[in-house]
């Protein structure tokens, strides 16, 4: 017998079929009883007082049923920590950005709330702005808040060995310095938000979120209201990939619109607002400094970043770590140092990203080709001597319980057939490989664990109530395949009753890439609370220990005698007869230091455990008109363990999508001052079918000893090396190294002419 | 906004005829959402790029954020919800069912409609036939191999 029947398995996609007919509720799709329409007053200047905000005429206009500013959310702000609150939902003195919320309406329809935008007179003194790091660091600088000196938002440091000493004890040391403006997550769903209160002040809200309690605890505190009337609901939700975690003002202004006229109201965001009003990645200036010995092996890296991180703090503090910290855990380097600055800019806000820090990454990897070269030594092999192993300490003091870096390496390389290509490929074509590290959890406080609990009826079906919320990535078919392996259930068996405060218990969301491995545990310990309790039943009617029965297929059976069994319905039938509780509970705390934290104390377990991936990427350029053309990727992560192997090939696919073809080749936002040029698909080029390559998968499995199963996560290592395995196939392919991202046709061809006009001078 | 005056429209949708009085500026994709309540058609970019929003118009993919619903009067109108017929899916939805071609599914209706009026026009597409037929339709999450897979497995049916 097969050891498992639908873990490891590629089993329908339990959301898939309700997606494809239309009837899956997105939530723009909510059509609720008189149900008004929201619109939101946005700031025209990028840094300016506000001196007055006059809604008469807007409240008179007929339709009209509520108007919000400041008034109503009484200036309170948010943040994602205590010492990051700069926010307000609605703001009382200064506008910091362009698009930032000002005021709002409900009205009976579109028009009409526009028509009362329109009559809403703000009075602005405008303020000299900055729109770049460089300018916000400039002395004299306008100040976007009191609070935060040079407009530097966040200073991470962190130090380990001695840098110096390594420098000077290296056989090879260069420094370069690496850029990329902003990118954006572009999720198929604009966002978008309806809200209603009932008599009894209760709220019901339906956004897309990354967790719902992570938006549940902000409504309830500027509401003023307890958390059990919060009640975010679950929605079928178009993407995340990093974003929409936060609250939003949306969410809070959505909620005092309802609040105020006493019907629903729905929010619904145009393409831009998603682009400019939500999040966006941030720019990056990065220098870094690397010294290695004969061999290749780093001996000492000095890291500095500037991150542009727009208006406000936002999860500024964890911004400004995660990139040197993916970069820590992928290669390993003893003596190692990184400033890394989060500085305030008049621009939109930035957040975390699936691809956060394509320029950091890229800069570390191109640079360990730089070194390569000099050193006669080939990119996969660079990567093979710094590569992390298993049992190893990241120079921030987290162990690093399962590693398969190594084996994604000689795999990725033996599929795309590196040896035989690397420096023997015809001009202008290429061959790149990138390695990158994710976490799977931060330590996020009170919230850093998962609940879930099982109910069962008395046909022996179940429905499992947890916190975990899917984004698209598939994590409600995560839930259903640990519940039905477990129980020896069908997936047809299982319900589920998920991301909805007023029922499920806490979870920290589909962030830090936990879900599964903290969510997905917690679904799995609930599952095995209620087998032990049926199997005590069973192993009292059979005569025999609890440990000789195992379940599947509907039934409880011993395991040396399968024809001694019972089916489930029948076992949970026998439990209420005999007044035995049988619902389940389960509960997973990863193990991380609870006292690391991002400024203060960066040091101790980050996460429970880490994933590696790698990416080799092959191209192909035109030298007359700088255009790459991609001919084979292939992908590889080490996620443990493969729950569902073409949910994780999806993610691989998307991932290269997103990071490698977009994210190297096509997508930055194109600014003037302070404003967005390009925040839609016609400027904004988001990878089509067309520009696709074939993508090879390979997924490496370690088996993690605290992994559900030995799962990991799947969405983000291959996305982050595909950056730079992009990067570093461009530069093969034209023989010079690019230190600006993304490598757009423009830069391409500068790049061919200066290298002609370096050979003709010889 | 005001002055303007209401209209009859009618419209045949998924073999149903709607009569309704409308604003004659409304988009196909606007009263379809918020008059007939078929949400499946999806608003991703309104302004013609993405593809979220495809219906098929007499079989022909459109995009219904830059159609007047004014002026499909007398055509036949298919919206995702009338591919499948009754509980049984349609077997380019089952195709992405199958492939794992839908993620987050946001714009899997104008995906499924799209290819389901290639396979209409050429039952045995290449793969290139097929990249290039969905490249009206943008997808985030999937990077587009398992929704190419999905169709492929339609075409080589046809085959």
């Amino acid at each position: 017998m097969e050891k498992f029947s639908y873990i490891g398995k590629d089993v329908k996609r339990i959301d898939t079929a309700s997606k494809a007919t239309g009837e899956a509720l997105f939530a723009a799709d909510l059509a609720l009883p008189r149900m008004l329409v929201g619109k939101i007053l946005r700031s025209p200047h990028a840094h300016a007082r506000i001196v007055a905000i006059d809604t008469a005429k807007a409240e008179k206009l007929p339709g009209v049923k509520a108007v919000v500013t400041a008034k109503d959310t009484c200036g309170d702000k948010w943040g994602v920590f205590k010492y990051t609150q700069d926010q307000q939902f609605l703001p009382t003195e200064k506008v910091r950005y362009v698009g930032e919320e000002v005021a709002a309406v409900a009205a009976v329809d579109e028009d009409t709330a526009l028509e009362a935008l329109s009559l809403i007179d703000v009075a602005y003194e405008v303020l000299p702005a900055v729109y770049t790091i460089e300018d916000a660091l400039a002395p004299g600088a306008p100040q976007l808040h009191d609070v935060y000196p040079n407009n530097i938002n966040v200073h991470v440091v962190i130090d380990v060995g001695d840098v110096e000493k390594g420098f000077t004890e290296s056989y090879l040391v260069r420094e370069d310095t690496f850029t990329a403006p902003e990118d954006s997550y572009f999720q198929g769903e604009p966002y978008a938000v309806a809200a209603q209160f009932d008599h009894a002040g209760n709220l019901e809200i339906w956004m897309p979120n990354a967790g719902p309690h992570l938006k549940a605890k902000p409504l309830s505190n500027v509401l003023k209201i307890p958390l059990n009337k919060v009640r975010v609901r679950k929605i079928t939700i178009g993407g995340a990939f990093g974003g929409r975690s936060e609250i939003s003002p949306a969410d809070v202004i959505c909620a005092f619109l309802a609040k105020k006229a006493q019907r629903p109201v729905k929010i619904v965001y145009t393409r831009e607002e998603n682009t400019v009003c939500t999040r966006q990645a941030h720019a990056m200036i990065t220098k870094i400094k690397t010294g290695v010995d004969k061999e290749g092996r780093v001996v000492a890296r000095d890291i500095t970043c500037h991150m542009d991180g727009g208006a406000y703090s936002s999860t500024g503090p964890i911004a400004t770590s995660v990139p040197f910290l993916c970069m820590e855990q992928a290669y390993r380097m003893e003596n190692v140092r990184y400033n890394g600055y989060r500085i305030l800019t008049n621009k939109p806000i930035r957040g975390m990203f699936r691809t956060h820090g394509r320029g950091f990454a890229c800069g570390v990897d191109i640079q360990l080709d730089m070194l390569g070269e000099a050193l006669g030594i080939d990119p996969l092999t660079m990567r093979l001597r710094n590569a992390r192993q298993t049992g190893d300490t990241t120079p921030t003091k987290s162990y690093v319980a399962s590693c398969g870096l190594t084996e994604t390496i000689e795999k990725t390389g033996k599929m795309s057939r590196w040896e035989e290509k690397f420096g023997k490929l015809p001009p202008y074509h290429g061959i790149g490989i990138g390695c990158n590290s994710v976490q799977t959890g931060f330590p996020m406080g009170i919230r850093g664990g998962s609940q879930a609990f099982i109910k069962l009826n008395e046909d022996g079906g179940v429905t499992v109530i947890t916190g975990i919320v899917d984004n698209g990535q598939g994590n409600d078919h995560m839930i259903v395949q640990i519940a039905a392996e477990e129980l020896g259930l069908n997936p047809d068996d299982i319900q589920l009753i998920t991301a909805d405060t007023e029922v499920t218990p806490s979870d920290p969301g589909s962030y830090s890439m936990c879900e599964t491995f903290i969510g997905g545990n917690a679904v799995r310990l609930a599952a095995q609370d209620v087998k032990k309790k049926l199997f005590r039943i069973v192993a009292d009617e059979f005569g025999v220990g609890e440990e000789e029965l195992s379940a599947r297929n509907r039934k409880i059976f011993v395991t040396n005698d399968p024809q001694q069994s019972m089916s489930i319905a029948k076992a949970v039938r026998m439990a209420l007869t005999r007044n035995e509780s049988i619902s389940g509970e389960g509960s997973y705390w990863p193990k991380v230091d609870w006292k690391r934290e991002w400024v203060k104390n960066p040091y101790g377990q980050l996460s429970e455990t880490f994933s590696f991936g790698t990416v080799i990427c092959e191209v192909k350029i035109d030298p007359e008109t700088g255009q790459v053309e991609v001919l084979e990727v292939t992908a590889s992560q080490d996620v443990g363990y493969a729950l569902s192997p073409k949910v994780i090939e999806g993610q691989f696919e998307g991932g290269v999508a997103m990071g490698g073809q977009g994210g190297m080749l096509t997508e930055y936002l194109q600014w003037h001052e302070g404003r967005v040029l390009t925040p839609t698909q016609l400027g904004y080029l988001v990878p089509l079918a067309i520009d696709m390559p074939k993508i090879n998968n390979i997924i490496v499995e370690t088996i993690d000893p605290n992994g559900p199963y030995g799962a990991k996560e799947a969405g983000m290592s291959v996305a982050m090396s595909a950056a730079q395995a992009y990067c570093g196939a461009i530069s093969n392919a034209l023989g010079v190294y690019f230190h600006e991202y993304p490598i757009t046709p423009d830069k391409i061809l500068k790049a061919i002419e200066e290298k002609k006009k370096r050979e003709r001078e010889g | 906004m005001k002055e303007m005056k209401k209209t009859a429209l009618t419209l045949s949708v998924n073999n149903e005829t709607y009569d309704m009085v409308s604003y004659p500026n409304r988009t196909l994709l606007e009263v379809l959402r918020d008059d007939l309540h078929l949400t499946g058609t999806k608003e991703s970019c309104g302004e013609g790029v993405c593809g979220s929003c495809t219906v098929l118009v007499n079989g022909a993919p459109v995009r219904s954020c830059l159609t007047l619903a004014v002026a499909v009067q007398g055509k036949e109108i298919t919206t995702i919800e009338g591919l499948s017929a009754g509980e049984k899916l349609h077997p380019v939805q089952e195709a992405f069912v199958n492939h794992h071609a839908i993620q987050c599914g946001f714009c899997s209706p104008g995906m499924i409609l799209t290819a389901y009026a290639l396979l209409a026009e050429n039952p045995n597409p290449t793969e290139k036939e097929i990249r290039r037929a969905i490249s009206g339709n943008v997808c985030r999450c999937t990077g587009y191999a398992k929704i190419v897979e999905a169709v492929m497995s339609l075409a080589e049916k046809g085959r």
